[in-house]
């Protein structure tokens, strides 16, 4: 069994979005449901001050949260370590979304974000309970795994492409976008990324590249003091950090 | 049902009158009485016919959003407050049940018999609280119904959300076999005691089970904390306390020279606004301390009780709400009488549920990783559909209160006043 986990070296992460996207389109996600997302915040006051960021997927933690808290087990830890949501189980109690330190998972019902017109009401009408219907959706679909364009009132999220991941050979511990054998069973956001930034692998193999990366720059993990213990660890370097509080201070 | 001067014990005594009632009647005539509960105009009458209306009109409402809107007719967001008005109006709801439980526990359980005249009416408005809740939640659910299989199939003992499903369950079980019992008149055998005692035990663990679903998450330091659970039981038994004061009076038309005499003594003596001004004093101490801790901490994500203070609602709460009323509830002069004692319990109720819309909403405000857009504080506000569905709440309890104290001799005692004074005030 592997533990899949991710490295995001935030030295290299230029803050480009390519990840966003690209997630977007291989999950086929409504505008504003970023399963994967970069988080823009600024340290310090003007004049001091100074814009920084980080990529935020979906942590897929040790000791998740959510799992604990789903009434129904929709939620759930597969075999190889990610954090998954079937969609047959899920009653959208939203628990989940209240007990979830890194705010990565999204109802389908909700008021746009952004202020356009809902995608689902102008791609509407999907075969059996989808609840849109795309003009263009990526192929795969297996609502026990949380993968494909979800149906009604559900709670979605990124399942570290899963259909990538999933049929990659056993024992491999490295999926490696520059290796044309591991590349399609790479996460979309990991191939994407220009810099190079990201590295995806089997934390349980402690020769993989990921546990190379965490031991010798020094990985970190996000808000660490709830207890979740993510499987995404970021390498904060000389340029880069993560918040340890809330990435926002509200201005109150 | 209505011409009848005595309560059916059976359901099928129930049944038959209803059926003999059709058959001496008429249809028409029938169905004007089912409407209005009965030919004379009694104060349940006006209020069923009134509750029953806005029920019908606000879950109407409700289902045409939800059927042509879906859930994006609620107000709530991914990005900010996941849990809205719905899920603040089902804890208030839930709470109610549990105080009144704990309120009849005290004749029942805890054996002060002063307070047996409001022991059946407490259990009846606990179940038809809980019922009113449930169905507040089960609209706000993304699907109510796989609910059914989904939980005990998954047996998910690690939710708090499981323990809540499994123990109000229970209460609600338990509820209803007392409440038989007590209609079939068994106050005092083992099995009444029995079921009693469990029902006390279940309530304390289900109000709890409800704080903890909220107490458990570390990552939302405003509801985070062993303090969550007692906070939600003790101030149940307030919102319990405020509730059977207002509904007992509603009952006799606001006007307590047509109780009973037992139910009179209680009402007039020292004993309810005593205990009503102590509940009401370990609330607001239990406020008190919620906030103090959180104003003066600079643990992150504690800023939102900065914000809730400078709200005018926690204000209307604290100094309309719970400060007047318990006030007046100490005042010799005022405590005893009918009208401080009416007015003290309304100001109670409109402050619990803003303090259980508060709770809610305000663990929800300062955010978390969500975006460049998240700059500030969630904003919230309840939408058309979340009030209508409050509204739909409020109305099922009024309903099946109108119902219940029509069907039902709700101030019933264990059998020591006289069979001829009980048919005599039975359809008060």
């Amino acid at each position: 069994m592997a533990k899949w986990g991710m490295v995001i070296d935030l030295e290299k992460c230029v803050g480009c979005q390519a990840c966003t996207v690209a997630c977007g389109m291989e999950n086929t996600r409504l505008p504003g449901e970023h399963w994967q997302d970069v988080i823009f915040f600024q340290e310090g006051e003007y004049p001091n001050t100074e814009l920084k960021w980080f990529p935020r997927p979906c942590m897929h933690c040790e000791n998740p949260s959510c799992v604990a808290v789903c009434p129904t087990r929709a939620t759930y830890k597969a075999e190889d370590g990610q954090v998954l949501v079937d969609w047959e189980r899920c009653i959208g109690c939203k628990y989940c979304m209240v007990a979830c330190p890194y705010g990565v998972r999204f109802y389908t019902e909700e008021k746009p974000t952004y202020g356009g017109p809902d995608m689902k009401d102008v791609f509407s009408g999907g075969k059996g309970d989808h609840s849109w219907n795309p003009p263009w959706k990526a192929p795969q679909e297996d609502w026990k795994h949380g993968v494909g364009v979800q149906p009604h009132d559900v709670v979605s999220k990124c399942n570290f492409c899963y259909h990538r991941v999933s049929n990659v050979p056993k024992g491999t511990a490295d999926l490696d976008p520059q290796n044309p054998a591991t590349r399609e069973h790479t996460p979309a956001c990991v191939v994407t990324c220009p810099t190079g930034a990201r590295f995806f692998g089997d934390l349980a193999n402690p020769n993989s590249e990921v546990n190379k990366q965490i031991a010798y720059k020094n990985g970190v993990r996000l808000l660490d003091h709830l207890g979740n213990k993510p499987q995404v660890y970021y390498l904060t370097g000389e340029g880069g950090s993560v918040p340890a509080d809330r990435a926002i201070k509200p201005k109150i | 049902m209505i011409a009848n001067k005595k309560e059916p014990k059976t359901f099928g005594e129930v049944f038959a009158l209803l059926g003999d009632l059709y058959k001496s009647e008429g249809a028409a005539s029938f169905i004007q009485q089912c409407l209005t509960l009965g030919k004379e105009p009694t104060p349940a009458g006006r209020w069923w016919l009134f509750s029953i209306i806005t029920t019908l009109v606000s879950f109407a409402f409700v289902m045409y959003q939800l059927i042509f809107v879906g859930h994006a007719s609620f107000n709530t967001s991914s990005n900010g407050v996941n849990w809205g008005m719905a899920i603040s109006t089902y804890v208030f709801f839930a709470l109610i049940s549990s105080g009144l439980t704990m309120i009849a526990s005290l004749g029942t359980v805890f054996g002060f018999k002063q307070f047996m005249p409001i022991a059946k009416r407490s259990i009846f408005l606990a179940i038809i609280t809980l019922v009113a809740g449930f169905s507040v939640l089960a609209l706000e659910l993304g699907h109510p119904f796989r609910m059914l299989w989904a939980v005990p199939t998954g047996m998910q003992i690690l939710s708090p959300m499981f323990w809540m499903g499994v123990f109000y369950t229970i209460d609600l079980i338990l509820l209803i076999i007392k409440f038989y019992l007590m209609w079939q008149e068994d106050w005092d055998s083992g099995l009444s005691h029995l079921v009693g005692n469990l029902g006390f035990v279940a309530v304390i663990l289900a109000s709890g089970m409800l704080g903890l679903v909220f107490g458990s998450l570390a990552m939302r330091p405003m509801w985070f904390g062993a303090f969550t659970s007692i906070y939600y039981m003790l101030t149940a038994a307030l919102s319990g306390a405020a509730a059977i004061v207002v509904t007992t009076y509603m009952a006799y038309g606001f006007d307590s020279s047509k109780m009973r005499p037992e139910l009179r003594a209680l009402a007039s003596g020292e004993e309810l606004p005593k205990v009503f001004a102590t509940l009401i004093g370990i609330t607001m101490v239990m406020i008190l301390t919620r906030f103090w801790v959180g104003l003066w901490t600079n643990a992150d994500g504690m800023d939102g009780f900065n914000v809730l203070v400078k709200t005018p609602l926690f204000h209307i709460q604290l100094w309309l709400g719970l400060v007047l009323p318990f006030i007046m509830m100490l005042s010799p002069s005022m405590q005893t009488r009918m009208k401080p004692q009416i007015i003290a319990a309304f100001l109670v109720l409109g402050a619990m549920f803003i303090n259980r819309y508060e709770f809610i909403i305000g663990g929800q405000l300062v955010p978390m990783f969500k975006g460049t857009w998240a700059y500030s504080l969630a904003p919230y506000f309840p939408s058309a559909t979340e009030w209508a569905l409050t509204v739909m709440g409020f109305g099922i309890t009024l309903a099946l209160y109108a119902l219940g104290e029509k069907l039902f001799v709700l101030s019933a005692t264990p059998p020591t006043s006289t069979e001829a004074e009980r048919s005599k005030l039975a359809h008060v």
